[in-house]
């Protein structure tokens, strides 16, 4: 596009094979606040951080005012004036505000002073109102906002990228904030804003651009948007149509009650969240990042604590529970199969045997006085069978599996524990289609058999085509819950949103 | 010692029973409309009970019992007090609890069949009778210290004298099954067992032979009241109201009960009801946030309809719900009779009646 500030064209990125972004050509132009919506997974956030430097492209090209450019870093996308503002941010928390602001920009000798009165007018130009001298930590969410804003325009950045700026805002800072993006479009910043609230999309942007599973659906003005047609994009995929696009036509009735949740608080992200569990059923749950699905769970089956005054209940078969570590849970019979296999779900440098006896061990706690290999290989191998893991053999080292024969390991150490309440969290994040197939038939079998499954995605058409019952979370509770048969994506992503 | 610290504790941190937490209405709990949209078969002065010979509806009102054949109504029976509970027996005639101290047989092989104590203690609050294909009555007296019309002075004062009785309706031989229930409102025989509701405890239980105070259903998010057979197996239980954390909350500041007994005029306590958003100067249902385009109420439900089928082992298969936004509040009896689901809205002093096949259909998974 002409007059573009940046330019992005046939751009795609994959990692390990699989694209996150692809064939994309996405233009910025000057001095307007372009806003990326899309799903979890959509390809917002690997889109920015292309043009940050925070990751290089696999193919494809990108333009600064016409110039072909390829940054390999952040510093070198700053140079460039492009400058990122992460959800979480990048400040020093232990340093004062001038200084986070002159970090990398030191002389050889620095005068705390002179650094102090050249923040307190680069803020005042700015008309932020923060003190320089203030520690970084003491600040709100909305001041750190600021101060990194007003790094990115000491830089002079004249892209500003912003992923998910508002998740932590109050109302008065949201509007603060606002306020700020509508003063870098005065100055001529260009502003990207990634956001899930597709309220403030139609209330800031100039344009918006809808992504959906790594694509660009579409780019328009946000005049000829309203929130059904973005709804609509984001959700509106013809991938569904292959792997899960046949609708469940019949759900199963729900067993006893086996676990609930009673108005959990766990700091900022669970806020009074009740929900129950059924045996023999599969309960879908979905919400966007930050709407404490994860979380709920994660306090259930011992990962992370609740709050320690008036936290709430969790109740397994009607019974008060309160997990501080996770091997309790797991003998009481709850596992939470994780969504970062790789950091909390394996041993890598284990075999995948051995792997599984781990998990058998943590349910049998004292039981095993001395470790049996023969119980281990035992045991590894009918897991293996059942769950049709592919290796060369049982003493290949976990690290050495594909990514979904990971997974399968990973749901391998849970079931030796032959648990009552299965909780399965992104359990098909990054496989590839035919051990997603696989390992769908196994939730459903699970769910036969009477385990109460619980299934958190962010995809949603996973969580349609596996959920008996589909809860939906937004700002840390349940706020709807659908059965499958009454559920749409849109419906649910509605409720998501709204 | 221990268990001292550890109330202690509890109450310091909000955990165990000073955790101030309520069920949510979800799975088969799910909220409808069904409740508030159904059709009103009768409005009436004071309806106090339902109950069906498989023919015909009957219904305690005031004094009176009615009998509904089709869309008319007949009085079979006029008493001299108010009637709290009533029961139609398998050989003919009609049993009703009178003002809650006294059980007596109108019509019938055993008219004039009368008790108004059973064990050595008095009758005070008979609220429910289940007459039995074996000649027996299953009562429930809610409580030994108030009577049936102050049930919410038995839950702030937290009752727990309710008892579940047995009458021999052939001899008048009586025995009580169960005391101290938690309020014990609605009774019903299942085989050989009797499931009793625990209003105040949120269960259903079972006593008969190795099942002794056994949990059939239990942490409702509701107070239940009656239970009546369904016909194609298992029952309805009914539910008045809803609990909320903020009546929870009450429950456990004794002195603060204590005082808004003492004080306050029980219309407008912090306390469950019947119904709800007659005058502002009740403390609950004040105030509205808009959600996803529709107005949901902010503050606590005060009042609540519910009705549960069960299936034969006790299991919630689906609801029927007046949401706090409805009128048809205050259930406290369900019939079902020739197809037809009867409900006694009390709140609202209404029956309603809903086809039981058409439920079926639409909410059973």
């Amino acid at each position: 596009m002409t007059g573009a500030i940046v330019e992005l064209r046939k751009a795609t990125k994959k990692y390990a094979g699989v694209p996150a972004i692809e064939d994309i050509d996405f233009a910025l132009l000057p001095g307007e606040i372009h806003t990326l919506v899309g799903e979890n997974g959509a390809g917002k956030s690997t889109l920015t951080k292309v043009m940050a430097g925070v990751v290089s492209l696999t193919s494809g090209q990108m333009f600064i005012e016409g110039r072909e450019v390829r940054p390999e870093t952040p510093v070198q996308a700053l140079h460039l004036g492009i400058a990122m503002v992460f959800q979480e941010t990048s400040l020093v928390p232990t340093m004062t505000v001038a200084q986070n602001l002159f970090l990398g920009q030191e002389r050889f000798f620095n005068r705390l002073r002179g650094i102090y009165i050249a923040a307190q007018q680069f803020l005042q130009s700015l008309q932020f109102d923060v003190d320089p001298t203030a520690t970084v930590s003491l600040l709100g969410a909305a001041k750190k906002q600021m101060v990194e804003i007003a790094r990115a325009v000491l830089h002079k950045a004249k892209v500003i990228i912003f992923d998910e700026p508002t998740a932590s805002l109050t109302p008065e800072e949201k509007k603060y904030f606002f306020d700020l993006i509508f003063n870098l479009k005065a100055r001529g910043v260009s502003v990207i804003f990634i956001s899930h609230a597709l309220e403030e999309a139609l209330l800031v942007s100039d344009r918006i651009t809808v992504l959906r599973d790594g694509k660009l659906v579409v780019t328009d003005h946000k005049e000829n948007f309203d929130r059904a047609r973005i709804v609509q994009a984001m959700v509106g995929r013809d991938m569904s149509q292959t792997l899960y696009g046949r609708r469940k036509t019949a759900m199963r009735p729900a067993g006893k009650r086996v676990l609930s949740i009673e108005n959990l608080r766990m700091a900022a992200m669970v806020k009074n969240n009740s929900l129950s569990v059924f045996a023999g059923q599969i309960t879908g749950v979905f919400g966007l990042v930050g709407s404490g699905r994860t979380e709920t769970f994660k306090v259930a089956a011992g990962v992370i604590k609740r709050d320690i005054m008036y936290g709430g209940e969790v109740l397994l078969h009607d019974k008060p529970v309160r997990y501080l570590v996770p091997a309790p849970a797991v003998r009481d019979g709850i596992v939470y199969v994780t969504e970062d296999r790789k950091v909390e779900g394996f041993f890598e440098t284990k075999s995948i045997a051995d792997n599984i006896y781990l998990g058998l061990l943590a349910k049998l706690r004292g039981q095993r006085k001395l470790v049996s290999k023969r119980e281990a290989t035992e045991v590894g191998e009918q897991l293996i069978k059942r769950l049709s893991i592919r290796a060369i053999g049982k003493d290949v080292k976990a690290i050495e599996l594909s990514g979904g024969n990971q997974q399968k390991l990973v749901i391998a150490k849970s079931l030796v524990q032959e648990p009552d309440v299965i909780i399965f969290d992104e359990p098909t994040r990054g496989v590839d289609v035919n051990a997603i197939t696989e390992i769908h038939q196994l939730i459903n079998r699970l769910a036969d058999e009477g385990k109460a499954v619980v299934v958190i995605s962010s995809y949603l058409p996973e969580v349609m085509a596996l959920s008996d019952r589909i809860l939906v979370c937004r700002m840390g509770k349940v706020v709807e819950e659908f059965s499958a048969l009454e559920a749409t994506e849109e419906k649910i992503m509605y409720a998501a949103i709204h | 010692m221990i268990a001292a610290l550890r109330t202690w504790t509890d109450q310091l941190l909000g955990r165990g029973a000073a955790a101030i937490t309520v069920p949510i209405f979800d799975g088969a709990l799910k909220p409808n409309q069904i409740l508030e949209q159904a059709e009103t078969f009768a409005e009436l002065e004071e309806p106090e009970d339902l109950a069906t010979d498989g023919r015909s509806l009957f219904v305690a009102d005031g004094a009176c019992v009615l009998r509904y054949d089709g869309g008319a109504a007949t009085t079979v029976a006029q008493v001299d007090r108010r009637i709290t509970g009533l029961a139609v027996l398998s050989r003919g005639g009609l049993a009703v609890a009178l003002d809650g101290t006294e059980l007596r047989v109108i019509g019938g092989p055993h008219d004039g069949r009368n008790w108004t104590g059973v064990a050595g203690k008095p009758l005070n609050a008979a609220n429910a009778i289940c007459a039995t294909a074996d000649g027996r009555l299953l009562v429930t007296d809610g409580s030994q210290t108030q009577p049936c019309h102050r049930w919410c002075h038995d839950l702030m004062s937290l009752g727990r004298s309710g008892r579940l009785l047995e009458l021999d309706l052939t001899d008048g031989s009586a025995r009580e099954i169960v005391d101290g229930l938690v309020y014990a409102f609605g009774a019903v025989s299942a085989g050989k067992d009797v499931w009793v509701c625990e209003s105040w405890a949120h269960r259903v239980v079972a006593y008969g032979e190795g099942k002794w105070g056994l949990p059939i259903v239990s942490r409702l998010p509701c107070y239940p009241s009656r239970l009546a057979p369904a016909a194609n197996g298992g029952y309805w239980l009914t539910a008045f109201t809803c609990r909320t954390q903020l009546v929870e909350f009450v429950l456990r500041q004794k002195a603060y009960r204590t005082r808004m007994m003492k004080e306050i005029d029980p219309r407008y306590w912090i306390a469950p009801a019947l119904t709800s958003g007659n005058t502002f100067l009740e403390p609950l249902q004040g105030a509205h946030l808009k959600m996803r385009g529709i107005h949901k109420p902010w503050a606590p439900p005060r009042s609540y309809g519910l009705v549960m089928r069960l299936s034969r082992d006790g299991q919630i298969q689906y609801s029927l719900h007046s949401r706090v936004d409805g009128k048809n509040h205050g259930v406290v009896g369900a019939v079902e009779c020739q197809g037809t689901l009867f409900v006694l809205a009390k709140g609202r002093r209404r029956i309603l009646k809903l086809p039981v096949a058409e439920l079926e259909r639409s909410l059973r998974p």
